[in-house]
């Protein structure tokens, strides 16, 4: 740490006032008007009126509702914990398999490497864009070849039936948000020091024993770190079912995200979606504290 | 001198370990898995561009075998304004990131640098910011702005993208500092430098790289923003890539060939921009500090 003077505090706030005064207006300001409208019954069509304070009758009337229970439900299973699981386990599989020896001597190591590139620098929009085009249920490429090789007589519309709505949207996360857990645990894989391995070979140890005992524990701050990462953001994510199936069929993939939104532009009902949103938040403030607690602070712990 | 003689064994053991034979089924299903593999991770790239150079027609029903391609859906797109969205996303895009990465460096350095009362609060406001929904924020901001008269105004637009992206950049910039030992800036103050010149001469250009991955991902970031675009923005002419793609998309009808050729003009900059900074940006993601 650098030492300065009392009359050069000047220079320390001067360089901190942008960044955080921005991002103080920014985000304090919408954050307490969401509150507070969240106590009322303000209408999108009612600005100008205002809304009525009603207390916490929005939260009440959510926590009574079972189809907001369905929302819960379906935010934090189907959009969150499976696709959250499903990317950590076959991404850190695809990462031993892509580091494996064997892989290596095939030289597929960099091919591989190359086209999970792909779908990482594609658009969140873009990803569900060319999935929709895939899924389509009339001119989709996997319902032509299914229908074509003779599995199915009817075509499937993926994105519209409730039996394979949450696989099909689950698919294109997985698709769009695998390569960032195959390559970050690659990447965390080349650090485990080799002599541990040739150490491990010495000892007589088995594969098994090496990848548990050597490679799982060094891995491992990476993949806690990730999961936690990838958490917040699918469970943020409103681009992925929204595009993808508009909450449908019905509201059968409605998840908070969309919830906030189909209350607020389609509904209208501004305060019960703002009760909503402060729910959300809420929810996601747990993980901002994990977050901070075991990621931030062991970071940046000596700064502070 | 143990370097030397720690060296030559552990390199036999490497070499037999590299033409240890594996067994022939092994070999086969490696090569399978990769290949499957690398065709589940392209293909639908791969699509992209392919579909995007078929003709409309030829993308409903099972007719895509024909070597036909076409230029046809780049310039329907082109006539639907698509140039203009370009425009736009690049206008308010390059000038949000020269005005974040700034920002951030700033305030970055002297969070890596000196020691002042409350730090950790401010550690822990930029966590907050970053694990926000960024959803709950739409109605506040819609209200908020459109008092002011700021709706369909790409100046609040740029706002908006400089402090949604501040947050991970300062964060991801405070690690590339930490990289920089602090005996630099001592050294130059001791030399008689101020404390900007310091920042500005010395710290600066040794951080260009890290800057220049942050000022990169924020680019990306900014150039897919799908949310606050679709809030602020309803004015036609005025609208941002993301939001064009998504005209693309009609009530009944999707015209597949034009969706097609404005997916690939949204992701060819986020390609080639992306595959250069990539490995700087793993390195960051292991210390848990951009935004996906």
């Amino acid at each position: 740490m650098l030492s300065y003077s009392k009359d050069q505090r000047k220079f320390v706030l001067l360089m901190l006032l942008p960044a955080f005064g921005m991002t103080a207006a920014f985000f304090l300001w919408p954050t307490i008007y969401n509150i507070k409208n969240s106590f009322t019954d303000l209408s999108l069509l009612g600005l100008r009126e205002g809304g009525k304070w009603v207390g916490l009758d929005n939260y009440i009337a959510l926590f009574n509702d079972s189809d907001f229970k369905k929302v819960v439900f379906n935010t934090l299973f189907w959009l969150t914990f499976v696709s959250v699981s499903i990317r950590l386990v076959l991404g850190f599989a695809i990462a031993l398999f892509i580091e494996s020896q064997l892989v290596r001597r095939l030289r597929l190591t960099v091919p591989l490497r190359m086209a999970a590139l792909l779908p990482w620098a594609t658009p969140d929009i873009v990803a569900v864009t060319v999935w929709k085009q895939i899924f389509d249920g009339r001119t989709g490429v996997i319902n032509n070849k299914l229908l074509e090789w003779g599995f199915i007589d009817q075509p499937i519309v993926f994105l519209g039936d409730p039996s394979y709505v949450w696989p099909a949207v689950i698919t294109i996360i997985v698709w769009n948000g695998l390569p960032i857990i195959v390559l970050t645990m690659a990447a965390a894989l080349q650090t485990v020091p080799r002599d541990l391995y040739e150490a491990a070979d010495i000892d007589g140890a088995k594969s098994w024993t090496k990848f548990w005992h050597v490679t799982f524990p060094h891995a491992l701050p990476a993949l806690a770190v990730l999961g936690l990462l990838t958490t917040i953001w699918t469970f943020n994510n409103f681009i992925y079912v929204w595009m993808s199936t508009s909450a449908g069929p019905g509201t059968f993939s409605n998840v908070l995200a969309t919830e906030v939104y189909l209350q607020a532009f389609v509904n209208f009902k501004l305060g019960l979606s703002s009760a909503i949103g402060t729910f959300m938040a809420a929810l996601a403030m747990v993980f901002g504290v994990i977050y901070f607690r075991y990621v931030v602070t062991k970071r940046f712990g000596g700064l502070m | 001198m143990t370097d030397i003689a720690m060296n030559p064994p552990a390199v036999k053991r490497r070499k037999r370990g590299l033409t240890r034979k594996h067994s022939p089924v092994k070999t086969t299903a490696a090569i399978v898995l990769s290949v499957l593999l690398i065709f589940f991770f392209a293909s639908p790239v791969v699509w992209i561009y392919w579909a995007s150079f078929k003709p409309s027609a030829s993308l409903i029903g099972s007719g895509t075998q024909d070597l036909v391609f076409t230029f046809e859906n780049y310039k329907n797109v082109w006539k639907n304004d698509f140039g203009r969205f370009m425009f736009n996303s690049l206008f308010i895009c390059g000038i949000s990131v020269i005005i974040s990465t700034s920002v951030a460096v700033c305030a970055s350095y002297v969070l890596s640098r000196y020691r002042f009362a409350h730090k950790k609060w401010l550690f822990g406001f930029l966590v907050l910011t970053q694990i926000f929904p960024w959803i709950v924020m739409m109605t506040p901001l819609f209200i908020m702005f459109a008092k002011f008269d700021l709706i369909n105004n790409h100046f609040a637009l740029m706002f908006c993208y400089v402090t949604i992206t501040l947050p991970f950049s300062i964060y991801l910039m405070v690690g590339y500092l930490e990289a920089l030992p602090i005996d630099l800036d001592e050294a130059a103050l001791m030399d008689g430098c101020s404390r900007f010149q310091t920042m500005r001469h010395i710290i600066l250009p040794l951080l260009a790289p890290g800057i220049v991955a942050t000022a990169t991902y924020s680019f990306l970031l900014m150039w897919t923003e799908f949310l606050l675009a679709i809030a602020l923005l309803t004015k036609t002419s005025l609208k941002t890539l993301p939001l064009g793609l998504a005209l693309f998309f009609g009530e009944e009808t999707v015209d597949w060939g034009a969706v097609m050729a404005a997916s690939a003009l949204t992701t060819l900059p986020a390609l080639l921009l992306f595959l250069p900074v990539q490995s700087r940006l793993i390195a960051g993601l292991s210390a848990g500090s951009v935004k996906g």
